[in-house]
């Protein structure tokens, strides 16, 4: 129950990417200066020959200098909305943030760095989680490394407005069909996303996500925000373990790798069966794949096949006689794929 | 005389003010009086809008009632005799179904509507595993997995989601949030798919 809880409702997923992209970023800095004509000029003079990666960068260095305070609001193509209010402070080293929903069961959501934490006021619980150190991370847009580039192409297709901001229009296109296609609003001053659509083959948006308000360089105190993270007397803590592990020591390998998809860390979970369960994790910078792997159950593992719920897809299966969960932001195909080349090695 | 009479002792019991003798009267007079019950009727309507300012829904019990006990007349079904007792609790557990489903969970109805998109995915699956196995005849074979990779059962394309599946999806973006894309587009596909509290 407990660790249900704790990997449901904890809602700094993508924290981690923006805290070892900052890794990257000096390489990154280093590469678009060489690559481009005139150094000198100012990113925002030359927009329209950003590459994905120039784009990327960008937006990133922005999310990782800049405060906001803003609420944000998604919807999928499934019809649900969902909304958040956000404070986010950062001074270089450090990111801190607070998420409160503004939909559903009242939550609060704190982030330093990797270490998060979720309060659930309506149980009186403080949930605990480290995320992932950033070193174990591949850099993904680094060259010599990088699949981003060779999956993804970047055009500006306009400009626009949102929440009040000018922003640049940013259409990631995905060069084969393994991947979904993004439209992102990038704010022009600062490359701050404050748009995202996730667009299927033929163009459809699946899922968008948008702040609806927005107040940049808000100032937002990190120390108020830290003071808030520690757990009030009388509420319970709980913390989910997640060691790490590898693919290989679980026994389990790929025939082939899926293009463009690198794996990304492997870890063990409780699961409902003794043994828990193995997640491994795959990217290929914009997306995400997780593979769960857990002995086959057969009162509790009755239904293969493939569901889709936005831009999330889910594929269930059984192999021999384990259970594979495949959850990814990608086509059923690329799912299908990673379900083919699994094997087990005994 | 007699009329206003009823429509008075309707009125007083519309408004809640019978009891006893008055009470069981009014409601028999109610019951077996048309008029009477043209009167409980609108005594409602006035109090509705009186209320709440938006006119109360429905028609005249009577005419409804007529209309459908017309209507069951007509029904020339062969199984005349279904229209039992235990049929008409089939008919209510049948249409009770959809309520309970939306009503309890939002998430529930949100699987429901994506049935649609996922025999679409459906499609695109078998599509895709002809394209990749040739020797393949159709759904019929798909399902006959040898234990390698063909799915089964994708035409059904509707997963109950459960809560074992919900913590997986949540585990998926908060480790597997491995993306160069910035932070708030994890929170809110988290945020979006944490949907109404369960």
């Amino acid at each position: 129950m407990g660790v249900r809880r704790s990997s449901k409702l904890n809602l700094a997923g993508r924290g981690i990417a923006i805290l070892w992209l900052a890794g990257t970023a000096a390489w990154a800095c280093a590469q678009s200066a060489s690559n481009a004509a005139a150094p000198q000029q100012p990113a925002s003079q030359r927009g329209a020959e950003r590459s994905v990666s120039d784009w990327l960068m960008r937006m990133h260095q922005a999310s990782r200098v800049r405060s906001y305070i803003g609420t944000f609001v998604v919807s999928s193509n499934a019809g649900s909305l969902a909304s958040a209010r956000i404070w986010h402070a950062c001074d270089g080293d450090q990111q801190v943030e607070r998420v409160e929903s503004l939909t559903g069961a009242p939550r609060s959501t704190f982030r330093r760095n990797e270490e998060v934490v979720t309060f659930l006021p309506e149980r009186h619980v403080v949930r605990t989680e480290r995320q992932e150190p950033l070193a174990t991370f591949p850099n993904l847009l680094q060259a010599s490394d990088s699949s981003i580039p060779e999956f993804y192409g970047a055009r500006q297709v306009g400009s626009d407005r949102v929440a009040g901001f000018d922003a640049d229009v940013v259409q990631l296109e995905p060069k084969d069909n393994l991947r979904f296609g993004y439209r992102i609003w990038s704010e022009k001053r600062s490359g701050l996303v404050i748009k995202l659509q996730t667009l299927d083959g033929e163009g459809h948006v699946l899922e968008q996500t948008a702040f609806s308000e927005l107040a940049l360089d808000a100032p937002v105190s990190m120390e108020k925000i830290n003071r808030m993270m520690a757990a009030p007397p009388g509420w319970r803590v709980e913390k989910l373990d997640t060691p790490k592990t590898s693919a290989a020591a679980e026994g389990w390998q790929l025939k082939m790798p899926v293009a463009g998809f690198k794996p990304v860390s492997c870890h063990r979970r409780p699961g409902a069966g003794s043994d828990g369960m193995v997640q491994w994790i795959f990217s290929d910078g914009l997306a995400a794949v997780s593979l769960f792997l857990e002995p086959y159950d057969r009162v509790r593992h009755v239904q293969e096949g493939i569901f889709a719920a936005g831009a999330t897809q889910t594929l269930t299966q059984r192999i021999q006689e384990w259970w594979l969960t495949a959850v990814g932001e990608v086509p059923s195909q690329t799912l299908k794929a990673f379900a083919q080349n699994l094997e087990r090695r005994n | 005389m007699d009329d206003m009479r009823t429509q008075e002792m309707v009125s007083a019991l519309a408004d809640g003010e019978l009891r006893g003798d008055a009470f069981a009267r009014a409601v028999d007079v109610a019951a077996s009086d048309a008029d009477a019950r043209h009167a409980w009727h609108t005594y409602h309507l006035i109090g509705d809008v009186l209320r709440s300012g938006e006119a109360g829904a429905g028609a005249v019990p009577d005419r409804f009632l007529t209309r459908l006990q017309a209507r069951l007349r007509d029904e020339q079904r062969p199984a005349a005799a279904a229209v039992s007792p235990e049929a008409f609790r089939m008919a209510a557990r049948v249409s009770q179904q959809p309520r309970p489903a939306a009503a309890a969970n939002d998430g529930n109805f949100r699987w429901k509507v994506l049935a649609g998109v996922a025999s679409l995915t459906a499609i695109g699956t078998v599509a895709w595993s002809l394209s990749a196995a040739p020797a393949s005849g159709g759904a019929a074979q798909l399902a006959r997995t040898d234990g390698s990779a063909v799915l089964a059962n994708t035409q059904r394309g509707v997963m109950i989601r459960d809560a074992r599946l919900d913590e997986l999806l949540a585990a998926h973006r908060q480790m597997g949030g491995a993306s160069v894309l910035p932070a708030p587009a994890g929170f809110l596909r988290n945020a979006a798919f944490e949907g109404p509290a369960r």
